[in-house]
């Protein structure tokens, strides 16, 4: 059961609490900032009107910051805090992040909550209270069921998300939403009931239950807004792990493509999303990316990789990665037009299961790494708005580039350029 | 004595002819079975031929990963392959009948040993098979893990990999078959062997130069280039 990982005492003091507004699940909190950090929530608490009772799951508190939700002259504390067995930071793998969603999600239901906040980044204490209070305030006080984050981010973060998840989910929903897959979410009862019920009924894995969050407040027509949440703390990937996290990250957004695709196939065009905040100027020096070996990477997988990507890619694309595998490092630039088409191709490669799917989403370590490096040295110079315009780019071409997925998914085998 | 000679003579053919009647409705059997299974050998191929057509199964064999079968396959079609190989079973099926219907001890131990022998086939065949597909997903996996890490060798492991699994499933085909007993399994022992020697020294003496620079690159690699700059996500 996805509530396991909460302790049977702890368990059991939820089943006596019934219910409770607002829940707030902290996955990943930082170590040093244990201690402030239930003080800040009793301040952000405080300065909402419409939360009477808040429980907080959150790993690694001390015994004396905990509230325990016992009735108090037979009333609950305005904010309970459990604590909760999630996977530490330093080991938190992807895999470990899906299954606490799950955790929250499950403890939010059992609780009858009006709604649900999961902060999987790491929280600073100038920040936290502000996170928490833009998450919360445009689904208690404003009626929105889904609030998504928007990041201040430098040019070389969040690539995987920039790519593909964003693009993709902007070509196939409609709606404009800069990260689908948060990781930091604020979800109304409404929503967080119906993923429950729609992930039970499919049974899908847990690492279905994030990227369907934004898809299905979609699909269901519920309100979706997005808020400035300030720069995401987000530890570096190994690179020698970098497939298993796109094998991770893709396998249940390709899931999520195939279960949505009635819906998406009637989309047409994309529209912004309400937000709220304002971005701020991104500190710090961006890190510096290793194009060199990012294009060894990719070359070594156009050696390599051939019989693979052929089950998957159509001739003409096969055509182009092999003109692009002859490029010199200094003019290596991957198309958005074959990008936006090798991830719709790649999506149908997984519906297909024209070959096994985790194979396939592991194959795409290089091609990514090969999309790294011409986005690096096409980006090398240019400013914050140069490289947004750069994005909204690759978006637009992702729109553009629909009806191609349109017919790949209704007639693979006849339309096959 | 002309009329013994007659008489025996008489007898003799009528032996002869008696034998030769008695073998008459076992020819007659053999001859309906083989036009009987070769009436139905012929409609079970056009019915499996039009089906697998239908299901685009030339096409798909490919991309299923099975591509070594369009060399196997007559006219490089594997729908011709299964169709005919589904009528020549069933030809073989008929022709043992027919055999069997002389009722003579020979023919009749020589089919009970083949169907005896049959499941061993059988069994053996499905070793393969299983060791084909299983060659081919574990050398997919070694091909995409050591790419991933960036190993310039990784096509050969991989290779290593396939050769190393079909020569275990063909050796224990043949134990199955009962062919070769204590040979192939020192034949299997030195093949095997010798594979993990050829890999070791491929990698160690003969790939040396191109091992050293791919270990010593990534060995090079600052610490932190060991992590990608950034979040993904």
């Amino acid at each position: 059961m996805a509530s396991s990982t909460v302790a049977q005492p702890e368990l059991e003091q939820i089943q006596r609490m019934g219910s409770a507004d607002l829940v707030i699940g902290i996955l990943n909190p930082g170590a040093d900032d244990l201690g402030v950090l239930p003080g800040i929530l009793h301040q952000a608490v405080a300065s909402m009107k419409s939360a009477a009772r808040v429980v907080v799951l959150c790993r690694g508190l001390s015994s004396e910051s905990q509230t325990r939700p016992e009735p108090q002259n037979g009333e609950f504390p305005a904010v309970a805090f459990l604590n909760w067995a999630a996977p530490e930071a330093a080991n938190a793998t992807a895999q470990a992040l899906l299954e606490s969603y799950q955790t929250v999600l499950t403890v939010s239901s059992k609780l009858g909550a009006r709604a649900c906040v999961i902060i999987a980044s790491e929280l600073r204490p100038p920040n936290m209270q502000l996170v928490i209070c833009r998450l919360t305030q445009p689904l208690l006080e404003l009626g929105f069921d889904l609030v998504s984050p928007r990041y201040d981010r430098q040019k070389t973060e969040g690539l995987l998300n920039r790519s593909i998840i964003a693009p993709l989910g902007r070509a196939l929903y409609g709606e404009r939403i800069q990260n689908p897959i948060g990781p930091d979410f604020g979800l109304s009862g409404r929503l967080l009931e119906t993923i429950l019920a729609r992930n039970q009924n499919t049974r899908v894995s847990q690492g279905h239950a994030i990227a369907s969050i934004a898809s299905t407040a979609v699909c269901q027509g519920l309100q979706i807004c997005e808020s400035y949440l300030g720069m995401r703390v987000q530890m570096p990937t190994q690179w020698t792990d970098l497939s298993s996290l796109l094998a991770t990250v893709l396998g249940p957004v390709f899931i999520d493509v195939e279960m949505n695709a009635p819906f998406w196939q009637r989309v047409r065009g994309s529209q912004p999303v309400p937000w709220f905040g304002n971005s701020a100027p991104v500190t710090g020096e961006p890190g510096v990316l290793d194009v060199q070996h990012m294009i060894e990477s990719f070359h070594l997988g156009a050696q390599n990789f051939e019989e693979i990507w052929e089950s998957v890619l159509p001739p003409t694309t096969l055509l182009e990665l092999k003109r692009l595998a002859r490029l010199p490092a200094e003019h290596f630039h991957v198309p958005d037009n074959l990008w936006a088409s090798m991830v719709y191709d790649l999506a149908l490669g997984h519906r297909l299961r024209t070959i096994n799917r985790d194979h396939l989403l592991r194959s795409i370590t290089p091609l990514y790494r090969g999309w790294i490096a011409s986005y690096a040295i096409e980006m090398e110079n240019a400013g914050p708005q140069q490289v947004e315009a750069r994005l909204e780019q690759l978006s637009a071409v992702f729109e553009a580039r629909k009806p191609y997925l349109v017919s790949r998914w209704r007639w693979p085998d006849r339309f096959n350029p | 004595m002309w009329d013994q000679v007659g008489k025996a003579l008489d007898a003799s053919m009528v032996r002869v002819l008696s034998q030769f009647a008695s073998l008459l409705p076992g020819l007659m059997a053999l001859i309906a079975a083989l036009l009987l299974s070769a009436a139905i050998a012929w409609v079970l191929a056009a019915i499996i031929r039009r089906s697998l057509i239908g299901i685009d199964f030339d096409g798909r064999v490919p991309k299923w990963g099975f591509r070594s079968l369009l060399e196997w396959s007559p006219a490089n079609s594997p729908t011709l392959l299964v169709s005919r190989t589904v009528a020549v079973a069933v030809m073989i099926v008929g022709f043992l009948i027919g055999i069997s219907a002389f009722d003579v001890a020979l023919t009749s131990e020589m089919v009970l040993r083949f169907f005896e022998y049959l499941p061993n086939v059988v069994a053996a065949l499905v070793v393969l098979t299983a060791g084909a597909i299983i060659s081919r997903f574990l050398a997919r996996a070694v091909l995409i893990g050591a790419v991933n890490l960036n190993l310039q060798y990784a096509a050969l492991l991989s290779a290593g990999v396939r050769w190393l699994v079909i020569v275990l499933a063909v050796a224990m085909a043949f134990e199955h078959l009962a062919i070769g007993g204590g040979i192939i399994r020192l034949a299997f022992g030195i093949l095997f062997g010798g594979i993990v020697l050829a890999l070791s020294l491929a990698v160690g003496l003969g790939s040396k130069d191109l091992v050293s620079r791919s270990l010593q690159r990534e060995a090079e690699r600052p610490s932190e280039g060991t992590r990608e700059p950034v979040g993904h996500l």
